[in-house]
């Protein structure tokens, strides 16, 4: 009822083009922001902030990384958790190489190592599509893990072979180590994954996210408008494998504190990918939600459970988890392939026009 | 869009020429020896029973096949064989016989994409979209919303286009090669399985677009009454050889077309 577009009239291709032009989503997307950035760091219990929110967020990062991917560009990838661990060790390796430099700068700047790395995992994606691709980038995801576990220069020659985050500090608060908060590591996370969400639908929206979404469409087609696929689909790897580093690096320096190769394997980029595929393909809303369903379903579960007077062990909740994220998946998959971003498109339509539907 | 004497070539002059093309996969010969022409300002037809050759023509002349034999001329510049790349930087644009749409994509992005190439800002002013980047997807837009407006397709500007009737698919396909401003359109059968209104409404933007914007078209297209009324030129092949090339009405008189397609007599 209170959900009504009658009245706003777009007046120029500007105002056509926003990403919100109903006004009731604009205050709505503040409201949210406004929550995420002030009222959850303050009432929030540490619990809630270091062990949802934050892996919540870096998640979501790394889904809308998959995303621009798969969604967008229809190259599936099994290699996700392994770019997440090339940020993570690129990051480690240039913090202690140069440990005057901003740990920020080095969370951002080992997004670019990641890209290069998915540069050239990529370079296969010209020549095979769809189960052949996913295939190539599980050797990405085995080769780099590999060398996670057998390179020990890339941990410093640690003894425990592990990446042991160094305590920086931002504006004198610690930021990364053992005296971090969790809201000052909650504010970091949550600055990160706003703006690079803004950028990612930047891109989306323009001139790259059409040329990813005709190549993912119909390829011939698009080459024939002289896009060139190959350098497309690089882009694409490139800044997807961007997004999923960044996330890497936030994992093991904002959440994790330290982290060995295990942090990386296959299961990271399998959970990365359901979360996408329940989120919705091609959707960077999708993104958050498909990351706050199956990140939040393993926490929420034995909590519920006990609720309802049927405690469960933490073993038990993670089986349960599993199979529901399975059936998840499967019912996805066939009844709604855009996922939750199309569902919640829905209900926004319905809403539009509650109560009469004519 | 594109002012109609911008070229260099004139109407009336030679824009594309292919000169003994042939074409084969593995075995089998799907182009034999063929050469024509498209002048500069003039919708020329070709024709020819199915599996005659004519799309892999088309193939060839944008640079998805490549003949093994022959030389294309486009503008003056003579060579083997196109590429996708070349062809499209040139000003060659097309539509398929099999809709080929972006189908994830509303109406107006798959125009938007139509107008990739003449898009400029790199990738640091899209990721910003402030200033410059949204100034260009504005130009742009305009240049869009005029395509919109002469092709009527206004009300299904924000729809999917996989969700779309057959027909409309035809016309937003249309769109979107006209919005590369083209300087030779291919459409490949672009009236194929539509009634006869829509028939009629296709060959009004046909024609429209040839005269309004002074775009060369090369169509193929089985409707012969449509071929008639359109083209300046025919074209005629059957088994991968050119049989014929006229006016339409010395085409229609020539034996070898009429026994192309209605058989001989053995």
């Amino acid at each position: 009822m209170f959900y009504r577009e009658a009245g706003q009239f777009k007046t120029s291709y500007r105002a056509d083009m926003t990403v919100f032009p109903i006004t009731q989503d604009r205050i709505g997307i503040i409201v949210i922001l406004l929550i995420a950035f002030i009222v959850i760091p303050l009432t929030s219990s540490n619990f809630m902030l270091h062990a949802v929110m934050i892996p919540f967020l870096i998640f979501s990062l790394a889904t809308i990384g998959l995303n621009i991917l798969t969604g967008y560009t229809g190259l599936l990838s099994l290699g996700t958790g392994a770019f997440m661990g090339v940020g993570a060790y690129a990051c480690y390796k240039l913090s202690t190489l140069f440990p005057g430099v901003h740990i920020l700068v080095w969370v951002v700047a080992s997004g670019f190592v990641s890209a290069a790395v998915g540069i050239v995992f990529g370079l296969p994606s010209l020549r095979i599509k769809g189960f052949y691709l996913a295939v190539a980038t599980l050797a990405a995801q085995f080769f780099l893990q590999w060398c996670f576990i057998r390179i020990p220069w890339l941990v410093n020659y640690n003894v425990s072979n592990a990446i042991e985050v160094p305590r920086r500090t931002l504006f004198g608060v610690h930021i990364t180590g053992p005296e971090a908060t969790p809201q000052a590591r909650y504010w970091v996370v949550l600055t990160i994954v706003v703006v690079m969400t803004w950028l990612a639908s930047n891109l989306v929206r323009g001139r790259i996210g059409r040329m990813w979404m005709a190549v993912r469409d119909m390829d011939i087609a698009a080459e024939l408008m002289g896009i060139r696929l190959l350098n497309t689909k690089l882009l694409a790897f490139a800044v997807s494998s961007f997004y999923c580093g960044v996330a890497g690096a936030m994992l093991v320096f904002l959440y994790y504190g330290s982290a060995e190769a295990t942090a990386f394997s296959i299961n990271q980029s399998f959970a990365v990918l359901s979360m996408v595929i329940v989120g919705g393909l091609g959707s960077l809303l999708g993104s958050f939600m498909g990351a706050a369903l199956i990140f939040t379903l393993p926490i929420l579960l034995p909590q519920l459970m006990a609720g309802l007077g049927l405690p469960i062990q933490s073993a038990t909740a993670e089986h349960i988890t599993f199979m529901i994220v399975g059936a998840l998946i499967i019912f996805f998959l066939i009844v709604e392939p855009h996922g939750l971003a199309r569902l919640w498109q829905i209900a926004k339509q319905k809403l539009r026009v509650w109560p009469y539907p004519y | 869009m594109r002012a109609p004497d911008e070229s260099t070539i004139k109407a009336g002059q030679t824009l594309l020429s292919v000169e003994g093309v042939s074409l084969s996969f593995g075995g089998v010969r799907a182009i034999t020896d063929v050469s024509f022409d498209i002048l500069k300002g003039e919708i020329r037809a070709i024709i020819g029973p199915n599996g005659a050759g004519k799309t892999s023509m088309l193939n060839v002349i944008n640079g998805f096949y490549h003949p093994q034999e022959g030389e294309i001329t486009f503008k003056g510049i003579k060579r083997k064989k196109m590429r996708p790349h070349d062809a499209a930087t040139g000003g060659i644009a097309r539509t398929f016989q099999n809709v080929a749409l972006f189908k994830g994509m509303t109406t107006l992005d798959n125009i938007m994409a139509g107008r990739t190439l003449r898009m400029k800002k790199n990738i640091f002013w899209q990721l910003l979209r402030f200033g410059p980047a949204e100034r260009e997807e504005i130009e742009h837009r305009h240049k869009v919303e005029e395509i919109i407006d002469f092709l009527e397709i206004q009300h299904i500007r924000r729809v999917p286009v996989g969700r779309l009737p057959y027909g409309l698919q035809k016309r937003v396909e249309l769109g979107r090669a006209l919005a590369m401003e083209p300087e030779l359109l291919l459409l490949d059968e672009p009236m194929a399985g539509m009634n006869l209104e829509e028939k009629e409404d296709m060959c009004r933007y046909v024609i429209d677009v040839n005269n309004h914007y002074g775009t060369t078209i090369a169509l193929i297209e089985h409707d012969m009454g449509v071929v008639m009324d359109l083209a300046n030129r025919v074209v005629v092949l059957d088994y991968g050889q050119k049989i014929a090339d006229g006016t339409p009405d010395e085409v229609k008189a020539n034996q070898a077309v009429i026994d192309a397609y209605l058989g001989v007599a053995h």
